[in-house]
């Protein structure tokens, strides 16, 4: 064959119509992380000749971190095979958790072959793109220039949802997807969840079996099964994840879910065998080992709890999602395996490594020891504990998260310091004097605690004390006495700081206040702060979203951060 | 995947391998590009023999990407629901790009001209990187059997989504043909490594095409001679 003597014609380069706004790629700043020098050198070289002069390199997980610091990047080319220490997700979680990167930064996760994680949809914080190597030059510009345009299309809709204004982010959805045909179906997935973020499953429902009618989605119909979990459909939704599964494999966000089904129907032993086999396909998410881990301590398999728990810590070394669960429910494992000796000191390490970012450290740490100590039947050292906990919960007015909370009076009351527990789940009830289940839970504990009049004696008292709160500030409302009503709920708020229907209330109130007696920046701020407060209590309320939405629409215009019009 | 220990180390070996052998022909056939496009002869200059060799190992090292890329789908059972497929709504001009700037130097450097035909504008629904490994495997093999014109048309046709790869060659010999034709008949198992070299890009392209499926139907692989050229056709139709 004699080709090469045939004229050279070179095919078009692009068959993409050039848009007015082509994007200036040599201005951007690169990095370059592999720990392949030959591919850095290829990457460079490639975007070299895309006219890029600012790049730097990284060889490891680590180095990439340093200069993350330093430096803010337009655009990261990261290898998710990095070798020893933190993989290309991990620098990704890192640098997005910890703000080194901006919006507007373009990530590009690079790998050999198509991964796993590039498919599970799910994961918190993803990159724009994945890439599959050998990368060329083309390869490389075409999937630059996508992600930028996406970016734009996105940009808006992120803003509001960054200020947690789901409405108006679904809002802006709406818009885009009339106009927006390349981005229909991200638009939709998007507005889905906007949906389900602002407490209406109804509307999210609509839009994924819009979704369906045009193409089978494995993530719409794990959407639907999802709505179906929300509403306590719990067999049907278990139906309809198997479903996901049995089309996609890989598709792992499917089986957190269908463990969650089999947990809901009390099924912890096929729960406990879904989350192993997910955990198997996807071995290295902190939060599913930790999550497994849990569930084999509940279900008392402690080989399983100890191999997901060790794993669990050792994955989460190099990653900023790691928390002390997994320290405290090894130090459980080690303490029913009678070595409380190992256990306290895997506490030891907790508190050493959680100190600076959690604050409640000393405290969970303690009631584990109590735990341990109780478990493994030395009865002197498990009231000592208590007593110690006494003494943590008379030096501070804060209180830890309901569930700690739970296991802490248990705890007390199980080592006889009765008053502490008592005191403790008072202030449970305080906060959430509306939530029938959790009222159960409390009265279970004292039933166990054998102390059944006692338990309904509190929670009626407790409860009435929370309810007149609320009525109160609400009648003022009513009766047309705003300022008084605003003064009321604020120092209902600190009576009962956790209380949710007291908060939406209480931002409700404000709100109504700013819409009849004008707008206030100090107060618009102090319901801000509130409703902040709330969502960290429970997310995806629909009362959230509509009082986001209220509160913004308030914002004067001026300033014209809140209520950019749409382009 | 098999539940054993020993089964787990050896897939963790073996990606591990395979990663390492990907970087390498990474920076091969990335290497080989950037000296070609150095070396490109302008029309009225002789061509160098060196410059034929070097378009010559452009062409095998693809030859090696392309199974390296069809032996890793198959190990991680592409066809099946372990693979991990990923079908998701792209406009043609994005996937005709990235197989055009795969192809871009090796079609160059021999001397070849690649004729497009599609609305880039179009959307359709599938796993770009399977699609794009297919297509530039296509045209890949078209390098082998070409006079100098290669074709990538694609157009909507009846609801399904149809991509020709076609040559102005002598046409796919009548093996390669039988090939193709046990390759993507319906019934599982009716490919032959041994007897036939072209069989695991024929089998991996079949497997991705009945692997694209919507409302009842699954996408289809045929090989045939004719077309516009009257050459070899390798004719991809997605639901």
């Amino acid at each position: 064959m004699n080709a090469a003597a045939q004229p050279v014609v070179t095919p078009l380069l692009s068959v993409t119509p050039a848009t007015i706004d082509q994007v200036d790629w040599a201005d951007k700043h690169y990095l370059v992380v592999d720990d392949f020098v030959g591919v850095r050198q290829l990457l460079r070289e490639s975007l070299r000749s895309l006219g890029a002069k600012n790049i730097d390199q990284a060889s490891s997980g680590g180095e990439a971190m340093g200069l993350l610091a330093r430096i803010r990047y337009d655009v990261v080319l990261c290898d998710y095979n990095l070798g020893d220490g933190k993989n290309g997700q991990q620098v990704l979680e890192e640098a997005r958790v910890r703000n080194l990167v901006n919006p507007s930064t373009v990530w590009l996760m690079v790998s050999a072959e198509k991964s796993v994680e590039s498919v599970m949809g799910a994961a918190e914080h993803q990159p724009d793109a994945y890439l599959i190597k050998p990368i060329t030059e083309g390869v490389l510009l075409t999937r630059l220039n996508r992600v930028w345009h996406r970016k734009q299309v996105f940009r808006m809709i992120d803003q509001a949802c960054a200020e947690k204004d789901y409405l108006r982010a679904a809002r802006l959805c709406d818009e885009q997807i009339a106009i927006d045909k390349v981005h229909e179906l991200e638009l939709l997935r998007m507005k889905a969840k906007l949906m389900e973020k602002s407490g209406q499953p109804t509307r999210a429902r609509e839009v994924y079996e819009r979704v369906l009618e045009q193409r089978e989605y494995q993530w719409a119909r794990a959407g639907l099964a999802k709505i179906r979990l929300a509403n306590g459909e719990f067999e049907q939704a278990r139906q309809a994840f198997q479903g996901v599964i049995a089309e996609n494999r890989y598709y792992i966000d499917a089986y957190d879910q269908l463990a969650l089904s089999f947990q809901n129907m009390g099924k912890l032993e096929e729960a406990g065998a879904i989350l192993e086999r997910a955990a198997k396909l996807s071995p290295n998410s902190v939060t599913r080992q930790r999550n497994l881990g849990k569930l084999a301590l509940k279900l008392g398999n402690m080989a399983m709890a100890e191999k997901a728990f060790r794993k669990c810590i050792a994955i989460g070394e190099y990653s900023i999602m790691k928390t002390p669960d997994a320290y405290l429910g090894l130090a459980r494992v080690c303490g029913q395996k009678n070595d409380p000796k190992e256990a306290l000191r895997l506490l030891l390490v907790a508190q050493r490594e959680f100190a600076h970012d959690h604050p409640d450290i000393q405290l969970r740490t303690k009631i584990t020891e109590g735990l341990v100590y109780h478990e493994s039947g030395d009865y002197r050292r498990a009231r000592k504990a208590g007593d110690d906990l006494e003494a943590m919960l008379k030096a501070t007015l804060e209180r830890p998260d309901v569930p700690t909370c739970l296991e802490l009076a248990t705890l007390l009351f199980a080592v006889g310091v009765k008053e502490a527990a008592i005191e403790l789940l008072r202030y449970v009830i305080r906060n959430n004097h509306d939530n029938p289940l959790l009222l159960e839970e409390v009265q279970n504990i004292f039933d166990k605690a054998r102390m059944p009049e006692e338990g309904v004696a509190m929670i009626r008292a407790s409860k009435k004390e929370a309810a007149d709160l609320m009525n109160q500030g609400v009648l003022l409302w009513k009766t047309g006495k705003l300022g008084e009503a605003v003064a009321w709920m604020r120092d209902a708020r600190k009576a009962v700081p956790n209380n949710q229907r007291i908060l939406f209330n209480a931002a409700q109130i404000m709100v109504s206040c700013l819409q009849q007696q004008g707008y206030d920046a100090a107060l618009a701020s102090e319901a801000y702060e509130i409703l902040h407060h709330v969502d960290h209590l429970l997310p995806g309320q629909q009362r959230f979203a509509q009082l986001m939405e209220q509160l913004t629409q308030l914002q004067p215009a001026a300033d014209g951060a809140g209520m950019s019009a749409v382009a | 995947m098999d539940d054993t220990p020993n089964a787990h180390e050896l897939f963790l070996f073996l990606a591990s391998t395979a990663h390492d052998m990907k970087n390498s022909i990474s920076v091969l056939s990335g290497t080989l590009e950037r000296l070609l496009v150095a070396q490109s002869p302008d029309t009225s200059s002789k061509v160098e023999p060196a410059y034929t060799q070097m378009a010559h190992m452009l062409y095998q090292t693809k030859r090696l990407n392309d199974n390296l890329m069809q032996l890793l789908a198959l190990y991680k059972q592409v066809g099946k629901p372990e693979y991990p497929f990923d079908v998701q709504p792209l406009e043609l001009g994005q996937l005709v790009d990235q197989v055009v700037s795969m192809e871009r130097v090796l079609l160059q450097s021999r001397g070849i001209q690649l004729e497009l035909d599609c609305d880039p504008r179009l959307i359709w629904h599938f796993d770009e990187d399977l699609i794009v490994g297919v297509l530039s495997h296509a045209i890949n093999n078209a390098v082998h059997y070409t006079c100098n014109r290669v074709r990538l048309a694609i157009r909507e046709q009846d609801g399904w989504l149809e991509l020709r790869v076609e040559d102005n060659g002598p046409g796919y010999p009548p093996a390669l043909l039988k090939a193709g034709e046990i390759a993507t008949r319906e019934t599982a198992g009716g490919v032959n490594f041994l007897t036939n070299s072209a069989g695991l890009g024929l089998y991996f392209s079949s497997e991705v095409a009945k692997m694209h499926r919507h409302r009842g139907r699954h996408g289809t692989l045929r090989l045939e001679n004719g077309g516009k050229y009257g050459g070899g056709c390798f004719i991809l139709r997605l639901p």
